[in-house]
């Protein structure tokens, strides 16, 4: 079904009318035509609105997009913001002290130089600092977002966070799921926060999920279930 | 280091909690060296050693030159170990004077160099005007710890494998031969140094390890990027099969107990003996894959005793 | 040059002291109260150092400032007539120097309460009048009583020395004849405990003499806190007197 598309070729649509462009598509403004920039699987979606079409391609660098779910790193904090990293060696982006729910000038968050947020990136302009927030702005509640408490960070592909968080069928959560209780923030920036009631069934789920990006679907199973065994074995 | 790569506080205290109940993020023991794998090139002093993800390359070459004033039976020796972004986005460009790099490129200097690894003289061609000028380049490919253990084998190998082109002396005379005229001559390689790094860990804090008497302090063999990036203190010791230290590196970090840390250069041995064996075997089966043909176009025919 | 008798079958070494004993090792506290806010003047053997330790101060640069705790920079001077004979270079940035600085910041960055004085720096000076073998165990006990004079908190005392193998005796505090002449261990141990903060051999010794080797440097490092701490105290004395005096 998928089909594999390299810069210059064509989106195969059908219709020109009602297209939403998405990432690693360009519409050219002179001739308004559609040509794919990255090479990558054609992904061309229906819905109501209209019909998506854009590239999945797995790249290296994660750059912030308005409305990503990504898991930052607090690495400094200022008067007003905290300097957060989505990615080594990257550009920081800003978090707002007034981006947390209840915020006001009197009532400020507490996060320390180190810690973890789960956060969605609400302002990505090409030239100026991302911004990212912890609170969904149009309820003000916090929505799952904020602080990220013990747990520990995988460092995934980009592309493989992308298959978590939007493929609904993926089976790797349901999978892991059966063999202990978890929590989990996927972040779109490559990294995924994990945290359980014990150790070694953190480390066993962080094991598992950096060994089943590069494995077949099919071998997840057999995957997880080693390592649980391989922690369960070691400890007793 | 330019930038650092970013750790979270949940990392680390994950990382010292595994640790405390016997976990290491990779399933290794904690003295456990990860495989070795030493791969040569088709031309001499040509290595390329991988542990884990690390990955260092290594090439000797030589060059005539003359002796110093003061050492005139004495061939020269460089070692060069420069970092560059090709290992990782942390090491900037023409900037070595970073502490690590420092202490990196000094462990090696002292546990080749110093330690008379080469036999520096056998590289004298005329006492005071020529000598032979050998040059190991270490470019570090690919970084996930263990840069100082892995370069030292790298180095090691690469001495151990190159041969360089045989001379004949007529008075001031000298003739190089070139490969083809004549079996090139290997270096003189009087023992093998092999580093072991061991970085430990502070399970309680600080005033434990300074004023009590747990020595609970966790010690590691062979540390990962991350491993390395959280742990509080390092010692490097080397060895060579003769059952001599070469030379050990504490320089600050966790107070250590003595005991513990005689324990680990005993530990440091063991590991040293069996990685001898693989670098003198995967040598050996070097030299039989190049001369596969020797035994075919040897006039030796089998004795009967 | 003539073989010298390195450790005679008398049992005296070059210098007529015995395997076990320390050089003779002077100090002073609070010798520069102008330059900086804690001094030391230390001779161990013929090994001159002058340490300055200012701080703990703004950092001159922000970048070097961690909000969590104090950063320690460490610089030596070796000056050029510290030697027999005068260098002709500066060492200000050799390689051996550089790693000198590293292990010296490593070693009290563990020692001294850091996170008792965050977004400060502090600096330690060190200049080296005269050298004589065992430097490195030198600058470590000048830092150790600099830090002090300064009210710098620190977990407690660290005293350096080095020990060399002569065949298979091990002597106590090498000058620069024997260090040249036998391969050395230097130690930093940590108070009275047996703890080591710091440890280098640098050339090749038997595994199996190694743990005689650290003993007796263990057992030289505890005399040394031993005179160090005595010193320290004649000068606080004295200081107490003089506030009580003016009273």
């Amino acid at each position: 079904m998928s089909v594999f598309i390299a810069p210059g070729d064509d989106f195969h649509l059908e219709s020109r009318d009602n297209v939403i462009l998405g990432p690693g598509a360009y519409c050219d403004p002179r001739s308004q035509a559609f040509t794919p920039v990255n090479a990558g699987f054609e992904v061309i979606t229906e819905s109501k609105k209209g019909i998506c079409a854009h590239v999945e391609y797995n790249s290296k660098r994660y750059v912030p997009a308005v409305g990503d779910l990504v898991v930052g790193l607090i690495t400094g904090s200022f008067s007003d913001s905290y300097r957060v990293s989505l990615a080594s060696f990257s550009t920081p982006v800003t978090l707002s002290y007034m981006a947390f729910p209840n915020a006001s000038k009197k009532n400020r968050p507490t996060l320390k130089v180190g810690d973890l947020v789960y956060a969605r990136v609400c302002k990505a302009d090409k030239e100026l600092e991302a911004e990212i927030e912890c609170v969904d702005s149009t309820t003000g509640k916090d929505d799952g977002f904020g602080h990220l408490e013990h747990g520990t960070l995988v460092q995934a592909s980009l592309a493989f966070c992308r298959e978590l968080t939007f493929n609904a069928e993926y089976p790797l959560l349901s999978l892991l799921a059966k063999h202990a209780q978890f929590e989990v923030a996927i972040g779109i920036n490559g990294r995924i926060w994990i945290k359980s009631e014990e150790i070694r069934h953190t480390l066993a789920f962080s094991r598992s999920l950096l060994e089943c990006q590069d494995h077949p679907v099919s071998e997840h199973k057999h995957i997880i279930s080693k390592h649980f065994k391989n922690v369960l074995n070691a400890s007793s | 280091m330019a930038k650092d790569i970013d750790i979270s506080s949940s990392e680390a205290k994950f990382l010292i909690d595994s640790l405390k109940q016997g976990f290491r993020f990779d399933s290794r023991g904690f003295e456990e060296f990860r495989d070795v794998g030493i791969e040569f090139g088709k031309d001499f002093g040509d290595v390329t050693v991988t542990v884990g993800r690390t990955k260092v390359h290594c090439r000797i070459s030589c060059s005539i030159a003359q002796p110093y004033e003061d050492r005139p039976f004495e061939g020269l020796f460089y070692i060069s170990t420069e970092s560059s972004p090709m290992a990782g986005p942390q090491f900037e460009n023409g900037n070595n004077t970073g502490e690590d790099e420092v202490l990196c490129s000094r462990i090696i200097e002292k546990a080749v160099r110093r330690s008379g690894a080469l036999d520096v003289e056998g590289l004298c061609i005329v006492a005071g005007s020529k000598c032979w000028a050998v040059r190991a380049d270490v470019h570090f490919l690919n970084c996930d710890g263990g840069f100082i253990d892995v370069s030292c084998i790298a180095v090691m190998c690469g001495l151990l494998h190159f041969r360089k082109p045989d001379v004949t002396v007529a008075g001031e005379q000298i003739t190089v031969h070139s490969l083809d005229e004549r079996e090139p001559v290997p270096l003189g390689v009087l023992h093998i140094p092999i580093c072991v790094t061991f970085s430990f860990f502070n399970p309680e804090d600080a005033e434990e390890n300074i004023k009590g008497d747990l020595n609970n302090e966790i010690c590691l063999i062979d540390a990962t990027l991350k491993e390395e990036l959280l742990r509080d203190g390092t010692l490097t010791v080397t060895l060579n099969k003769n059952r001599e230290v070469v030379q050990v590196s504490k320089a600050g970090g966790l107070p250590m107990d003595a005991l513990m840390l005689m324990d680990c250069c005993h530990k440091a041995y063991k590991i040293t003996e069996t990685l001898t064996d693989q670098i003198t075997s995967e040598l050996k089966r070097d030299a039989d894959s190049r001369n596969q043909f020797a035994a075919m176009l040897s006039s030796e025919n089998a004795r009967v005793s | 040059m003539s073989r010298l008798e390195i450790y005679s079958p008398e049992g005296l070494r070059v210098d007529g002291r015995r395997w076990n004993e320390l050089r003779r090792l002077e100090c002073s506290i609070n010798t520069h109260t102008s330059a900086s806010d804690g001094s030391s003047y230390l001779e161990q053997g013929n090994n001159k150092i002058i340490t300055l330790v200012n701080g703990p101060q703004e950092p001159k640069l922000r970048s070097q400032m961690s909000i969590q705790k104090a950063t320690i920079s460490v610089a030596i001077n070796i000056t050029r007539f510290s030697k027999m004979e005068r260098s002709k270079t500066s060492h200000r940035n050799e390689r051996r120097v550089l790693e000198m600085q590293t292990a010296l910041v490593r070693t009290f960055e563990k020692n001294v309460q850091l996170h008792l004085y965050p977004r400060t720096q502090i600096d330690i000076q060190i200049h080296v009048l005269q050298q004589d073998g065992g430097l490195m165990g030198s600058l470590i006990n000048g830092i150790t009583l600099a830090l002090i004079d300064a009210g710098i908190a620190m977990y407690d005392y660290i005293s350096g020395v080095s020990v060399g193998l002569y065949d298979t005796t091990p002597l106590l505090d090498l000058n620069s004849v024997e260090e040249s002449s036998m391969s050395s261990v230097t130690l930093g141990v940590v108070g009275k405990s047996e703890k080591l903060s710091l440890l280098l051999v640098e050339d090749k010794i038997p595994l199996d003499r190694m743990e005689s080797v650290l003993a007796i440097g263990i057992a030289g490092s505890h005399r040394i806190r031993e005179l160090m701490d005595r010193e320290l105290r004649k000068h606080g004395r004295k200081r107490l007197s003089n506030v009580s005096s003016n009273n």
